[in-house]
Order: C-alpha cells, then sequence, then structure tokens
C-alpha cells in the first residue's frame, strides 16, 4: 500500500509538473502566432462611395491559405490583427461581389512595420465595377417590378414580393452554377431595409386610423362648404387648402379616401360636377403634401437617408410649396371658370344639404380631442427631437402608443387598419432596389446624371426636379424615389455647393407633384379616380392628363423657382 | 313580394337608366327600388387594406346617389326604395331580385369604349340572360 501511495503521489507530482512546465511553454507558443499589428485601412467605390461587407485577406503571393482575414465594415473599414511572425513578401486582397479584385503588394518597410508589432494604416482602395450577369438580372427585375406596378397587373405588395424572391432565387439558387449569378445573401439584402421607415409609416398609420373614425374630414368639408356661402370658386379654394393641410399632416391617400366620397356629396348638392371639385383637390393634395416630412411617404424615405428633420423640411420646402399652391389655385380657377360659373345658374338641393348637415359632424369627439393633444406633443417632438437625436419614427411610435392607451380601441381594429401589406412592399421594395444598388446600376445612373451635370449646381438643381417630376408621371413614385436617393446622395458629395441637400428637396419637390402629370402618376389619384368613378363620373387618364400635367408644369416651375433663390442666392453652401 | 330593381351608378350615364325604371313603376303600379353597390375593386392595387375606412363613407355616398334619384321619382308621383349593398354588382343585383321576388331589372347599357365599365358586351348579354333564368325577372334597358 505504502509503495502504491509512493506511485500515486509520484505520478500526481509529475503530472502537475508536467502542468506546470507546460503552461510557460504553452504560453510561449501562444505568444509566437497570437496577432500583435493591425493592418487598417478604408475601401471605397469609383463614387467615393464606402464599401461594405468586402473581404480582405493578408497573405504571401500566391494562392496560399490567407494568415489574416476579415471583411469591411458599413463604414467600409477594416483592421486586420495580424501575426508577428510574417513571410519576407504579403500581399492584401479585397474581394467584394460586383467589383474587381484588388491586390496590393505590401512593400518591405510595411511589413517591417507590422512585424515590429506597429499599426498600419494603408492608402483608401478604390474598387472598380464589374458588369456580370447579376447586374442584368438585377436591372430586369426592377424594371419588371415596376411595370407590373405602372400597368396594374398586380398589387404593389406583390409586385415587390416578386421581385424580391427572384433576387433571392437567383442568389442562392445562380450561385452554385456561377458566382456571376450572385447579387446578395439574405443578410446583405437586410442591410438595404430601412426600419426608421418602415416604423416611421407604421407609428403615423395608427394615428391616422384613430383620426379617420371621428368624422373630423366630413365635418370640415362641410364647414368649407358653410363658410363658402354657395360661392363654389371660394369653396373650392377652401376645400383644396384643407385638403392641402390634411396631407401635409397625415398621408394623401387617406386625405382622398376621405375626401372625396364627402365632396362628391356636396358637388351632387350644388349641382355641379364633382370632378370641378376633386381634381383641385387632388392636385392639392400631391403638392401640399411635401410640407412636412411625415406628408408624403416619398418624403419619409428621402428624410430617413438624407437625414433630414421635421423642421428641415418645413424651413427648406414649406415656402416653395405655398408658392406652388397660389399657382394651382390660379390656374384651377381658370380651368373650371365654365363649370363655376354654371353652377351659379344651378340651384341648391335643400333637402341633400339637411342631410349632409345631419352627416357632417364629429361622431367621435373625445377621441379627435386626445388624438389632437398627442398629435400637438407629436409636433413638438417632430420639431424639437433633432436637438436630442430622437428620431422621427420613435417619436411616431410613441405617440401611437400613447394615443392607444389613453383612447383604449378596440385593439384588433387598429391593428386592422395598419396598412400591412404597405409596409411590406416597402421592405420588398428596399430590397429590389438594393440589389440594383449593389451589382451597380444605380451607379451607372449616378455616373451618367453626374457627367451630364458636371460640377453646374443650378443644372443639377433643374435636372434632379423636372427629371423626377416627368418620370413620376409614368412609374411609380415610391420606387422611383428609393431608387433616385443614392444617385442623389452621389450628386449631394460630388457637385459643388450641393451639400446643402438641396438636391434631395429637388427629389422631393419632382417625385411629389410629378404624381399630378398622370392618373398613375400618384396614389391619390386613382383611389380618387375610383370613388369618383363609382358616382357615375368617370376620371379618364386623357381628362386627368388634360387638367393635371398643365398643373405639374406649373407648380413644379415654382417650385424650381423657390429652391433656386433659397438654396442658390438667399443660402448658397460653401463648397 | 314583387317589383321594379334599378341599378343606380349615378352621374349623368344614369340618368336614362332611372327616367326608364320610373316611368316602368308608373306604368305598372309595381314598387320601385333603386339598388347602389358599393364595389371597393378599385382599391386592390393601391390601398386594399382600407376597405374597412372607406367602405363606411362609399356606403353613404351611394345613399345620397339613390337620394336623387329617390327625389326624381318622387316629382314624379313614383315613390322608390334606396337599397345600398356592399359586394360584388352583377351578385348583389341577383341577390335583390331574388330577395324582391323582381318583375323587372332597369339597368343600364354598357359602354364598350370605358375599360372601368362593370359589364362588357358578352358579360352583359350573359348577365342578362343569368338574371332572366334564375329569378324570372324580365330586363328593361333604356332606350338609347
Amino acid at each position: 500500500m505504502h509503495t502504491q501511495a509512493r506511485f500515486y503521489v509520484l505520478i500526481s507530482t509529475l503530472v502537475l509538473a508536467g502542468l506546470v512546465l507546460a503552461m510557460p511553454r504553452q504560453s510561449a507558443k501562444g505568444q509566437g502566432t497570437e496577432a500583435t499589428g493591425l493592418l487598417t485601412g478604408t475601401v471605397y467605390d469609383h463614387q467615393e462611395q464606402l464599401v461594405a461587407d468586402a473581404r480582405v485577406t493578408l497573405q504571401p503571393p500566391g494562392d496560399t491559405e490567407p494568415l489574416a482575414e476579415t471583411r469591411t465594415q458599413a463604414d467600409g473599414r477594416y483592421a486586420l490583427s495580424v501575426p508577428q511572425s510574417l513571410p519576407d513578401q504579403l500581399t492584401v486582397r479585397i474581394l467584394r461581389e460586383h467589383f474587381e479584385p484588388v491586390v496590393m503588394v505590401l512593400d518591405a518597410a510595411t511589413i517591417q512595420s507590422l512585424q515590429a508589432g506597429q499599426p498600419v494604416v494603408l492608402p483608401d482602395t478604390v474598387l472598380a465595377r464589374q458588369i456580370t450577369a447579376s447586374f442584368w438580372i438585377a436591372t430586369l427585375v426592377f424594371i419588371g417590378m415596376l411595370l407590373l406596378i405602372a400597368f396594374g397587373k398586380l398589387h404593389n405588395t406583390l409586385a415587390a414580393l416578386l421581385g424580391m424572391s427572384v433576387i433571392f432565387a437567383v442568389s442562392y439558387l445562380g450561385r452554385p452554377i456561377s458566382d456571376e449569378l450572385f447579387i446578395f445573401d439574405f443578410r446583405g439584402a437586410l442591410r438595404y431595409v430601412d426600419w426608421n421607415v418602415i416604423f416611421l409609416i407604421m407609428g403615423m398609420m395608427i394615428v391616422i386610423a384613430v383620426v379617420e373614425r371621428t368624422g373630423m374630414f366630413q365635418w370640415l368639408a362641410f364647414a368649407a362648404y358653410r363658410v363658402s356661402r354657395g360661392r363654389i370658386w371660394l369653396l373650392m379654394l377652401i376645400l383644396m387648402m384643407v385638403t392641402g393641410v390634411a396631407s401635409a399632416a397625415l398621408d394623401n391617400v387617406t386625405t382622398m379616401l376621405l375626401m372625396t366620397p364627402i365632396t362628391v356629396q356636396i358637388a351632387l348638392a350644388l349641382g355641379i360636377t364633382p370632378l370641378a371639385l376633386l381634381i383641385p383637390e387632388v392636385l392639392a393634395s400631391n403638392v401640399a403634401g411635401i410640407s412636412t416630412l411625415i406628408g408624403t411617404p416619398t418624403n419619409i424615405l428621402i428624410g430617413s437617408y438624407a437625414k433630414l428633420s421635421f423642421t428641415d423640411f418645413l424651413t427648406n420646402l414649406t415656402p416653395g410649396v405655398l408658392l406652388a399652391m397660389v399657382g394651382l389655385m390660379i390656374y384651377t380657377q381658370l380651368v373650371y371658370r365654365s363649370d363655376l360659373r354654371a353652377s351659379d345658374a344651378g340651384g341648391v338641393s335643400s333637402l341633400m344639404m339637411e342631410k349632409l348637415a345631419e352627416r357632417a359632424r364629429i361622431t367621435e369627439p373625445d377621441h379627435l380631442k386626445k388624438a389632437g393633444i398627442v398629435g400637438a406633443f407629436m409636433l413638438i417632438l417632430f420639431i424639437a427631437g433633432d436637438a436630442i437625436h430622437l428620431i422621427p419614427a420613435v417619436t411616431a411610435l410613441m405617440g401611437a402608443t400613447a394615443l392607444l392607451v389613453w383612447i383604449q380601441p378596440d385593439i384588433e381594429e387598429m391593428i386592422e387598419a395598419v396598412d400591412w401589406t404597405t409596409l411590406v412592399f416597402f421592405i420588398g421594395l428596399f430590397i429590389v432596389v438594393g440589389a440594383v444598388q449593389e451589382v451597380g446600376l444605380i451607379s451607372v445612373i449616378a455616373d451618367a446624371i453626374g457627367q451630364f451635370v458636371g460640377s453646374n449646381l443650378l443644372l443639377a438643381v433643374i435636372v434632379v426636379t423636372w427629371f423626377s417630376a416627368l418620370l413620376s408621371t409614368v412609374i411609380a413614385n415610391i420606387p422611383f424615389t428609393a431608387a433616385m436617393l443614392p444617385v442623389v446622395g452621389y450628386l449631394t458629395v460630388t457637385v459643388p455647393g450641393a451639400q446643402s441637400k438641396v438636391l434631395f428637396y429637388c427629389l422631393s419637390v419632382g417625385s411629389a407633384m410629378g404624381g399630378n402629370g398622370s392618373l398613375i402618376g400618384a396614389s391619390a389619384n386613382m383611389v380618387t379616380s375610383g370613388i369618383s368613378e363609382r358616382a357615375g363620373y368617370p376620371m379618364s387618364y386623357a381628362y386627368f392628363f388634360k387638367k393635371g400635367f398643365p398643373a405639374l408644369l406649373i407648380t413644379v416651375s415654382l417650385a424650381t423657382l423657390w429652391l433656386i433663390f433659397h438654396f442658390l442666392i438667399q443660402n448658397p453652401a460653401t463648397p | 313580394m314583387s317589383g321594379i330593381v334599378c341599378a343606380v351608378r349615378g352621374g349623368p350615364a344614369s340618368q336614362p337608366t332611372v327616367s326608364r325604371s320610373i316611368a316602368l313603376a308608373a306604368e305598372t303600379g309595381l314598387p320601385l327600388y333603386f339598388l347602389y353597390v358599393v364595389n371597393l375593386e378599385f382599391l386592390d392595387h393601391t390601398a386594399s387594406s382600407r376597405t374597412h375606412t372607406i367602405s363606411k363613407e362609399m356606403a353613404e355616398m351611394g345613399e345620397f346617389i339613390l337620394m336623387a334619384a329617390q327625389a326624381k321619382a318622387e316629382a314624379q308621383g313614383v315613390q322608390a326604395q334606396g337599397v345600398v349593398r356592399n359586394g360584388v354588382v352583377a351578385e348583389e343585383i341577383a341577390a335583390l331580385c331574388h330577395q324582391i321576388n323582381a318583375d323587372y331589372l332597369v339597368i343600364g347599357q354598357p359602354q364598350y369604349q370605358s375599360d372601368d365599365n362593370i359589364f362588357t358586351a358578352i358579360l352583359h348579354d350573359e348577365f342578362i340572360r343569368r338574371i332572366e333564368t334564375q329569378t324570372g325577372a324580365r330586363v328593361v334597358l333604356p332606350e338609347e
């Protein structure tokens, strides 16, 4: 037993000794392979846009295993931890889908610095675009989605989902066949989804859902009739103002959905064609909606991308919008002067007016009062939030939650009132637009516009505004705006003086007011036309174009003049 | 129960249909029902989730349109009721004809040049045959 005990003690001692001895040796080995040097740098594309998710490797020349590897972050930067023992020849390779690979041979001094454990910053790397099969596939998918939406062949959301699915199918199923078919993976796609936009729209939808059930729109429309005292020209102007203000505070589609039926009824009671009031209303809705950040989905997109606050839109766009509204009011008075005159001879149906008066009342005054109080607080936060870095999406969500808690409506109804299809549409749209951005289509367009405008800011203002306005007459302005954002971002960096972000306001003006150029130019036009047609007053494409396109020319011209005056003459940015 | 159903859409194009139904009611002495169908298919491509919000407004607009038709009938000594329904136009017309066991259905002529018209020429003829077979109501078109 004694001998056996000594044996176990010996074995234990040896094991412990071995462990103790092994420890320093293990440390020494670890030190030998531990990364000590740091190799950093930044990767751009040829338009000076940061390139994220590029694979960066440090390796000896030839097809060898990398000694260190990392990926660029969202700010385009990379940091390679390099081992201390390095060969005498080293290369840094940068690989990114849709770009030409770059191989940099490190000089002896750099390698020595790394061997000495010193950090090294490499010069900025510029990657050149590579046009592959994926470029054409993503481009076709994007155009296909626009066509499906423009021709109404699929619901907007279905069109975007279809586009997104094709992009993923090609990326995942095509990559095993050829790397050139890869566009991006799921993680890469999610980088392009702007959650600020999604949550801001969702929050505002809840607020709108409460407001729209209060009867406020019906009351406002009938109040407009009362104030006008039978003067149709005045009624038209007041209705345009009401619609404009409502569109700036809510959204154009909701405003027109609620204003159109009551307007039709007022027009019928007055014995005039409803189109004489509806067309001016919807034109005003498209023009005035852009006065605020939350007035149109396109402004929400622009505001989030360009970091423009609620106050930025109010101060930089509202005067231009007011100017455009004055022009629009004069125009509509002239265009519909015969209808307005004819109405003077027509009689007002007292029976119908009684019925209207009966219906035009606030149905939920308590909810309206609470919504007004919450809305006022939201307005304060939208305006003041910029100073405390409170993003509009958070304000909208807080406001919506406060309103729901305060009035405690049927939550199921409120959830139903959120337009989930629109939110899904935005997610799908972001991914499809992200795909064309990823493969370089947006860069190609930006290059072309950039070469055309050169360093001429005035030309850039005119081109962005009118290009957006005219294209928005034929293609849906939300996908168009989403695609144009990186283009305008590029021009903002490259055109001297554009750092004031004037071109983003040009995009806002063009994409929203351009919606007046055709019936399919804006969703608000479509819903107004749909309701009007169901009241027996069809609003044909030709009719809308005849009335709307001159309005586009007038309002966009006036808004362009304002932008030129405000940004190029009154407050020119120092290049 | 029996009577005349007149499907009304509103607007100038509906006036001949309304007039024809009033004249028919005056001739036959049958009760007259003006029907307006709230159909929200136009929202499918733009704001499909807003149907809850808009359907009440559209129904009120429909009542208003029917009120004008009823006033016109009353001016000619004919009492008429207004009926507003939600759904597919052709189905709702058929349903009301069934419900009141209609003798006549007065509907407008399809405007062939309009893409938005509920009935194309073929569908219009098919609909007339179906209504006459299923409900026994005779379909009357306004004179052109």
